[in-house]
């Protein structure tokens, strides 16, 4: 019986080559479009799987409600938290905090500056990493240890063992290697190649860290104790944190530190779909992976709806299959089975073609999104048995209702006489299908155009300063260094192939951020103001070029226009007894227009001369006298609000250089500042960004989601164009004679096509109406989660029914003309 | 109405009879009118009888016949099948009867253009639950039976129209249907392949099937023992041949 449904089967395939093509290309496209999606989203959804325990580890994270700024989450913590947490919790049975430094090894001849993540030893007993060459459980205990990555390993000492190798680190640093691990497989949020040990003394400024409450610089890990309640521990972590959590004083008097931050634990697993700032990786969120899962759903669906479709506009030819078999004896269970069947073998064969085409696009794709992909059904019983079960839906969703409506003929009709005695009774129900094809197509259309207008919008959107030519070095690692960043940025400004430099403690497009708190003078110390700290050198806005919009520039001639710290406050230096306002340092500052409008100033004008105090550190404070107000500019991506902020010159925080190259000769400016760096620190290697690269790596995800979602719109609206192209093709064929007749009577070519044209328009243009208001909602919705954000332009929903019409008519036109061109005679004969 | 006097038939109702219709009636509805296809039509085939339907184009023979062959349901009326009325049964039940008792041949042949002359006729047996190998002979003994044998891997597109019906009497038959039903089964036939069929349908019968058989000629008519009239929905007129 299997066998006779497989014979008609493919031999109706083969007969009916047109429609079994466009069913079998929709199906694969179908298919293979949504196997792509369901690789991405099992890829991010088994993201740090592999860790032992996973879902008994947590990442401490800290929500950090900043006076007047909106609340925000950071996955980091106090580096002194991490360790206050130590024994306080009977229920964690693992703790362990980590930093990132970057740092200098030198081996021989080989200099490489490399991303160091200093950790507690607990580190790897919570993350049970695999190691080739040493001793996981004690490797982090040695100080003086350091333990690589297979590649690094490689890196340094070729296929030679690695253990007991020494490498020093930023030129003073002797470190022996105690360990050499396998990395983790690449879908964890825990990428690194270089461990140290927390009290390593290659770690800078672990002293200071450990004491200061206010910076949020470290990660923390923590694992729970087996049946542990995450959210039980949560509110007593809250309660801890409220007596753990010191005061700090400051000019404008205490600060409750658990005013501000408020710590939580967040599940390893649901790190890669949670995505916070200073992640250490950017992970995707749920409601990208939602959507790109609908999107496959739609997908999908268009192409059932095609085989619905196809399958029943070509019932006729089926009908006299159908009452024969009844006639013979066939129960209508026995036909729906037949053709469910046959859906879903038609459906296979598609898998296979979407198979082929995935392994086709894969590398592709996988480079695409950075991600490394794997597509082995062979060896992955999961991902086979979700892909047949997949064939086995959409075949069933296809082929059911052409089945009932195909088992339903009534044989004493059919069989009647030569001619086959259907009529198109289902004609409004394809209709209906075309209609829902299309809302989905133009929907996707149209929330295309806004995904890629908002994200070129904001790629584009002025952000206060010009990002071209503009080069960035770091690398400035110790004070020593910082303290030569300024001659460094005078040296790079003498050759004629730059145009600007000037040293700075902040570039834009990075995380990192140092806020103080302010006290306006005359104003209660009731209110918390905090800016962001800026500490620039004179040139810095001129070699940026960001505007000023009142007051005048930082100016090196005036001695009261720079910060001029006390003797005490240099290392080693002992501070003497007194409040922070007893140790005053004046100095000028510029503003920008938001912090102008923080602060309370009635006008950028309105500030100029006024003076107030801030937090400098080291229990001291400015003295700041407003001298000018720099135009607004964003500091990272424009999807995050402005921050106030304050300017001024205070060298000894200077971490950077920034550089402004003419056009001209790029390549002659880089090796200028290759080689002005060279000159102060030969033994370390210079690590120099182009600005706009490193702003355009913000936006990289969004874009990358944008091409996607693009990508997938397209081929969903290709594929329900591919339907369209079928139903039109069989619709012509089946009114030859209709049409023979209309030209007898003298109807002309035009007349034809304009009536065939027309059929098919009415459905494209409900499915408008359909698919303009829910993509205005949704879409409305999305773009509510933009600070700066586009408009919804009718423009563009009128353009995507435009674009709809337009494919629409040229599928069915082609048609159409040929139907109407043919000699009505012909059309008579054949019926 | 018509003018013609109804005849009462002459044979015992009591005995052995295949199929008995009672005050038989078939309308059917469209939107705009209502068409009486049969009108109270009683007729009685006993078991091994061959039975001709004639009348003119129109008068209800179809269907009549698709009644008879429970591809369709009267408007009112008995339909007694082998002591079972089945006038009011659903698809369900009458699928299952027909397939046990009851064979089709058709004016037009209806073969599936997809599958071979042998995959048509295995086809009568695939909803039967029979052996492949059985299937196989019986396939084959039905295709010698109508002499197209050496056919059996054509399509029926390569067949004449006289052996396209001879592999649809070859269809019709294989599954052993007690009673064999055809609609004007030589009216797309020359008259030497039309007469081929009768004899056919003839030797069917003398072995023991019931055929009832609908006809516009009367010389074909003249295979049946019996011939029923039809017209405007009536039965006018039954003839019983000597046999
Ligand atoms: N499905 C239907 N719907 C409506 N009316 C029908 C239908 N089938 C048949 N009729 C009508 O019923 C009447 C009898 O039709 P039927 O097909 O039984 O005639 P027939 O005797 O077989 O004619 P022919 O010799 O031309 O085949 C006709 O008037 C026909 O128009
Ligand atoms: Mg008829």
């Amino acid at each position: 019986m299997f066998r006779n449904y497989v014979t008609v089967a493919l031999r109706n395939l083969v007969k009916h080559r047109l429609y079994s093509a466009i069913n079998i290309v929709g199906l694969a496209v179908g298919l293979a479009a949504c196997i792509l999606i369901l690789l991405f989203v099992r890829n991010e959804l088994t993201f740090d799987r592999h860790i032992a325990d996973a879902e008994r580890v947590y990442q401490v994270i800290m929500r950090a409600q900043l006076p007047g700024r909106p609340a925000d989450t950071v996955a980091n913590t106090q580096l002194p938290m991490g360790d206050a947490m130590k024994g306080a919790f009977p229920e964690v049975e693992l703790r362990a905090a980590m930093v990132q430094q970057n740092m200098t090894f030198r081996t021989g001849e080989k200099l490489f500056s490399e991303t160091v993540f200093a950790a507690d030893p607990e580190f790897l007993q919570i993350f049970d990493l695999p190691f080739l060459e040493g001793d996981r459980p004690t490797a982090l205990e040695d100080r003086s240890g350091i333990i690589l990555s297979e590649e690094v390993a490689r890196k340094y000492f070729g296929d030679e063992p690695a253990l007991g190798r020494v490498i020093t680190v930023d030129g003073q640093h002797d470190l022996r290697v105690s360990g050499v691990f396998k990395k983790l497989p690449p879908n964890t949020h825990l990428q690194f190649d270089v461990l140290a040990p927390i009290g390593s003394p290659a770690v800078r400024n672990l002293e200071q860290t450990r004491a200061n409450w206010g910076a949020i610089s470290s990660t923390t890990y923590v694992k729970l104790k087996p049946g542990v309640d995450a959210a039980d521990f949560n509110q007593r972590f809250l309660a801890w944190s409220k007596t753990a959590f010191p005061e700090i004083r400051s000019p404008n008097g205490i600060v409750k530190l658990s005013d501000i931050f408020t710590p939580s634990i967040r599940p390893l697993l649901s790190i890669n779909t949670d995505p916070i700032a200073t992640s250490m990786r950017q992970g995707t969120a749920m409601t990208e992976i939602y959507t790109f899962s609908a999107v496959a759903v739609l997908v999908l669906a268009i192409a059932s709806i095609n085989f619905m479709n196809l399958a029943t506009a070509r019932a006729t030819q089926r009908a006299r299959e159908v009452s024969v078999r009844k006639v013979v004896g066939a129960s209508r269970a026995q036909l729906v089975t037949q053709f469910v069947s046959e859906s879903v073998l038609l459906t296979l064969v598609g898998l296979v073609l979407a198979v082929a085409l995935v392994e086709l696009v894969l590398p592709a794709y996988s480079a695409f999104l950075g991600k490394e992909l794997s597509f082995n059904f062979l060896s992955d019983p999961g991902l086979a048995a979700i892909l047949l079960g997949l064939t086995v839906l959409v075949g069933i969703a296809g082929g059911t209702y052409p089945a009932f409506f195909l088992s339903g003929f009534k044989p004493a009709a059919v069989l009647k006489g030569a001619s086959s005695g259907v009529g198109g009774g289902s004609g409004r129900l394809r209709m209906t299908l075309v209609v829902v094809q299309f809302a989905i197509s133009i929907a996707l259309m149209v929330a295309t155009a806004i995904v890629y207008g908002q994200f070129l919008y904001a790629q584009n959107k002025d952000l206060g300063f010009d990002k071209e030519n503009l080069v960035v070095l770091e690398g400035f690692s110790t004070r020593a260094m910082r303290e030569k960043a300024r001659s460094v940025a005078e040296l790079i400004a003498k050759d004629p192939r730059v145009a600007a430099a000037s040293a700075t403690a902040i570039t834009p497009g990075t995380f990192d951020e140092n806020n103080t708190n302010v006290r306006m003078p005359g104003r209660g110390s009731s209110e918390l103001l905090v800016v962001r700290n800026e500490p620039v050198d004179f040139d810095f806005f001129d070699t940026m070029g960001m505007k000023l919009v009142a007051g005048r520039m930082f100016d090196r001639n005036r001695g009261t226009d720079y910060v001029t710290r006390p003797e005490w406050m240099r290392p080693g230096g002992q501070r003497p007894a007194g409040t922070p306002e007893d140790f005053q340092m004046p100095a000028a500052v510029i503003l920008n227009e938001t912090a102008v409008k923080r602060l309370g100033f009635a006008s950028n004008e309105a500030a100029l001369g006024q003076t107030y105090l801030a937090g400098a550190g080291q229990g001291a404070s400015y003295n700041f006298t407003i001298i000018g107000v720099v135009q607004d500019f964003h500091f990272r991506s424009v999807r995050d609000p402005i921050a106030p902020a304050q300017f001024y010159v205070d060298p000894v925080q200077f971490d950077a250089v920034a550089v402004r190259v003419k056009p001209g000769d790029v390549p002659g400016a880089l090796a200028a500042i290759d080689n002005a760096w060279k000159q102060f620190f030969p033994d370390t290697p210079a690590q120099r960004v182009f600005l706009d690269d490193r702003i355009q790596q913000l936006y990289d995800q969004e874009r990358q989601m944008a091409t996607m979602f693009a990508a997938f719109a397209g081929l969903a609206i290709i594929i329900a164009c591919l339907g369209l192209f079928g139903l039109a093709s069989f619709t012509a064929e089946r009114r030859t004679k209709e049409i023979g007749l209309r030209k007898v009577l003298g109807a002309s070519v035009p007349d034809i096509v304009r009536l065939l044209v027309w059929q098919f328009s009415k459905p494209v243009l409900v499915a408008n109406l359909i698919a303009w208001p829910i993509a205005w909602y949704g879409m409305g919705h999305w773009l509510q989660g933009f600070t700066y954000r586009i408009d919804m332009n009718p423009a563009l929903f009128l353009g995507a029914g435009v674009v709809a019409l337009a494919i629409a008519w040229l599928t069915v036109g082609l048609h159409a003309a040929k139907v109407a061109q043919a000699k009505p005679i012909k059309a008579l004969r054949y019926e | 109405m018509s003018g013609f006097p109804m005849v009462t038939p002459t044979y015992d109702r009591e005995t052995n009879h295949m199929l008995k219709l009672v005050n038989l009636t078939k309308v059917y509805r469209t939107e705009e009118v209502e068409t009486t296809a049969l009108n109270s039509v009683n007729i009685h085939v006993k078991d091994g009888e061959f039975v001709a339907i004639m009348g003119p184009s129109g008068c209800g023979k179809s269907s009549l016949l698709n009644i008879i062959g429970m591809l369709d349901n009267p408007s009112s009326g008995e339909y007694w099948f082998a002591g079972e009325d089945v006038a009011g049964y659903g698809e369900r039940k009458l699928a299952d009867i027909r397939k046990r008792n009851i064979g089709f041949i058709f004016q037009s042949f209806n073969l599936i253009d997809e599958l071979t002359v042998f995959e048509n006729v295995e086809l009568a047996l695939l909803y039967h639950d029979i052996p492949a190998r059985e299937r196989k002979e019986r396939v084959k003994e039905a295709l010698e039976k109508v002499r197209i044998s050496h056919r059996e891997g054509h399509l029926p597109q390569q067949l004449s129209g006289g052996q396209q019906q001879r592999v649809a009497i070859a269809r019709a038959v294989v599954s052993r249907p007690k009673m064999l039903l055809a609609d004007e089964p030589t009216g797309n036939l020359d008259s030497a392949n039309g007469d081929e069929v009768m004899r056919m349908l003839t030797d069917l019968n003398g072995e023991g099937t019931t055929i009832v058989m609908v006809t516009h000629s009367m010389p074909h008519a003249q295979y049946a023992r019996r011939i029923i009239n039809l017209f405007d929905g009536q039965v006018v007129a039954e003839n019983l041949r000597a046999a």
